[in-house]
């Protein structure tokens, strides 16, 4: 993980970022094509090196509306192979129901990308290690994380575009709530939201540096997200190699403005940009992608 | 012919439990003589708890000296404060303080460990339903999102946090496990509160999710695991409307489950109630050959008692006032 290797920059000192939006109107389509491309886009520096996908598995779903759809993270992790990655892990440590093998079974994970043997892991039930945070947002000092999360080379949240009953919109920066492993802090990670949900996500973020992001808003969830929402078709997969871009891109297409989501407005001074003026997007434009979402009371001031 | 099937399955799930649990959890045990959550995983509380409860319930003879080593651990892992820590190296106790308590509360040589434990875990008030939290929630805008009534009090999975439904249940478990003379004079009253909290957080029509059966006015669906442990640690309680309707629940459920862990434990919950197990698509057995990759400490310990002929899983004991 590039916790080791990159600093914290001030946004005015950080290049501006590329996000690309690709249409992708249903899971049948080859997707394996338009996500190998797009990554490749990138340059990634994978080649001979570990790869973790941490996807969005919040719970028992059936439907392919609530977690990261398996489709995707199959087509995902063959295209990190195809780039050369010597090892291509999936991990998440769900939130809200310890039983991630019962979470698994229903999202039918095995069926799109064969036996799970040796390459998933439960970050939940992982080995930890003590890590102190590198940023203050929250009350939290350290957090104990997982040492498959701390270990790999380069790290991927693949997340899902969705709306969050307390966070606004969950994407790939609150999909890293996922690493914090529950045998430590519970089902749910509660500690968390005591600490502040907007300002546990900065910082959970600001240590972990997910090195790029790939937000599955093919069918997104709007309304009382993340688990009890709508299912909402948005036709589109969103890429960057700045989680803060592609969220802040993921939020335009669903027809909210990131400067309004709290943490989102955080992360765009230290983490990456927010501001369309330092994002290049490339593929798609919003205009042509936009899907507004529908959002609790709340949150309409979001809208816009 | 049906008793023969029976028969015939009984004998295949002690085979299971001799040939495959018990050597999985004797082979795991680690040099310090704690359990990972995976085989050469680092040694933690949580799994080294139920590796020690399934083991000492199996079929079979194992080493003592194994199960001491486990208890041993346990005792090194015990911060000054009385409580136990989730890993190595945590400063601040958690939940599975329960869990220690529980698996120590017979051995004479642990009764002052286990005292602390108790006197600890009956010290951790949530803080969500402090007084004063209490107070603020009434002025809250956002007070009508989940409808809990506050003025009962279980347990967080760390200190200092909201009461969530398994912690709550496993220090029930617990406090009623232990004898009478090592818990805190408080345990009565907390396990009331917390037997009224679980029973509040109830989802509509039965079984119990984490503790949300409510959020901005949709009910949670309720889970396996959570809404297990909650069964079991009112199982000895008086006749309860909610818990004959999360038991049809669980006993509705079952033919659905599609894992070893929930399987294991709504097994043990229903046949702890007497209720024969209702058919389901795969025995736990089958699942287990069927799922290779999360074969975790505490799913095949979970398997372990329920497939294990010995039916020794919670002994509670009645408080005396």
């Amino acid at each position: 993980m590039n916790l080791r290797n990159q600093q914290l920059l001030p946004s005015f000192q950080r290049p501006t970022s590329r996000v690309i939006i690709r249409r992708a109107s249903d899971y049948q389509r080859e997707l394996g094509a338009v996500i190998l491309e797009s990554l490749k886009e990138f340059n990634l520096p994978v080649r001979g090196k570990s790869v973790l996908l941490k996807p969005n598995l919040v719970g028992l779903d059936t439907l392919g509306t609530m977690n990261t759809h398996p489709a995707v993270i199959a087509a995902t992790r063959e295209s990190f192979l195809g780039l050369g990655a010597s090892e291509v892990f999936i991990g998440d440590g769900p939130a809200m129901d310890r039983d991630t093998e019962a979470i698994l079974e229903s999202v039918k994970l095995k069926e799109y990308v064969g036996p799970l043997g040796g390459f998933f892991r439960d970050l939940n039930l992982d080995d930890v290690e003590r890590v102190p945070l590198a940023t203050r947002a929250s009350r939290l000092k350290e957090l104990y994380l997982p040492k498959t999360v701390l270990g790999v080379d380069f790290l991927v949240s693949v997340a899902k575009l969705k709306t969050h009953h307390w966070a606004g919109v969950t994407l790939s920066l609150k999909n890293m709530f996922g690493i914090v492993p529950g045998a430590c802090y519970g089902w749910p990670k509660n500690v968390l939201h005591w600490a502040g949900i907007d300002r546990s996500i900065l910082d959970i973020n600001a240590v972990a540096r997910p090195d790029f992001a790939i937000i599955d808003g093919i069918i997104g969830m709007e309304g009382n997200g993340p688990i009890q929402g709508t299912p909402k078709p948005a036709g589109v997969l969103i890429f960057g190699d700045d989680p803060v871009a592609v969220d802040a891109t993921g939020c335009r297409i669903m027809g909210l403005n990131p400067d309004k989501v709290s943490y989102l407005a955080g992360a765009g001074t230290l983490l990456g940009h927010v501001d369309p003026l330092k994002i290049q997007q490339v593929g798609e434009t919003i205009e042509r992608v936009r899907a507004p979402f529908a959002v609790l009371d709340e949150f309409l001031q979001l809208i816009g | 012919m049906v008793r023969k099937a029976l028969t015939d399955a009984t004998a295949a799930e002690t085979s299971f439990v001799k040939d495959f649990c018990v050597p999985f959890l004797v082979s795991s045990q680690n040099d310090d003589g704690g359990w990972g959550f995976h085989p050469a995983a680092e040694s933690r509380v949580e799994p080294t708890c139920w590796a020690l409860r399934a083991l000492r319930n199996v079929p079979v003879t194992i080493s003592q000296e194994g199960l001491r080593r486990g208890w041993e651990f346990l005792h090194h892992q015990q911060l000054a404060d009385g409580s136990w820590p989730s890993s190595r190296g945590e400063r601040t106790g958690s939940w599975v303080t329960s869990l220690a308590c529980s698996i120590l509360s017979d051995a004479t040589e642990s009764a002052a460990s286990v005292t602390a434990g108790l006197k600890w875990l009956c010290n951790d008030y949530p803080r969500d339903s402090s007084l004063w939290r209490r107070i603020l929630g009434h002025f809250r805008s956002d007070a009508s999102i989940s409808e809990h009534d506050d003025s009962f009090r279980g347990w967080g999975w760390t200190p200092r946090t909201s009461s969530w439904v398994e912690p709550s249940s496993l220090a029930i478990l617990a406090l009623r496990e232990c004898p009478e003379e090592r818990r805190p004079a408080t345990a009565s009253e907390r396990c009331a509160l917390a037997v009224g909290l679980l029973y509040d957080r109830m989802c509509s029509g039965g079984g119990w999710n984490c503790g949300n059966p409510l959020i901005y006015g949709v009910p949670g669906e309720p889970l396996v695991l959570p809404t297990a442990w909650a069964l079991l640690a009112v199982r000895d309680l008086p006749v309860h409307e909610k818990k004959s309707e999360s038991l049809a629940w669980l006993e509705r459920s079952y033919e659905s489950i599609q894992s070893p862990a929930s399987m294991s434990v709504a097994r043990i919950a229903l046949e702890s109630y007497g209720i024969g197990l209702p058919a389901a698509k795969r025995r736990l057995c089958e699942l287990f050959d069927a799922q290779e990759f999360l074969r975790t400490t505490q799913v095949v310990s979970w398997t372990c008692l329920a497939l294990s002929p010995k039916r020794n899983w919670f002994a509670p004991r009645e408080f005396s006032s």
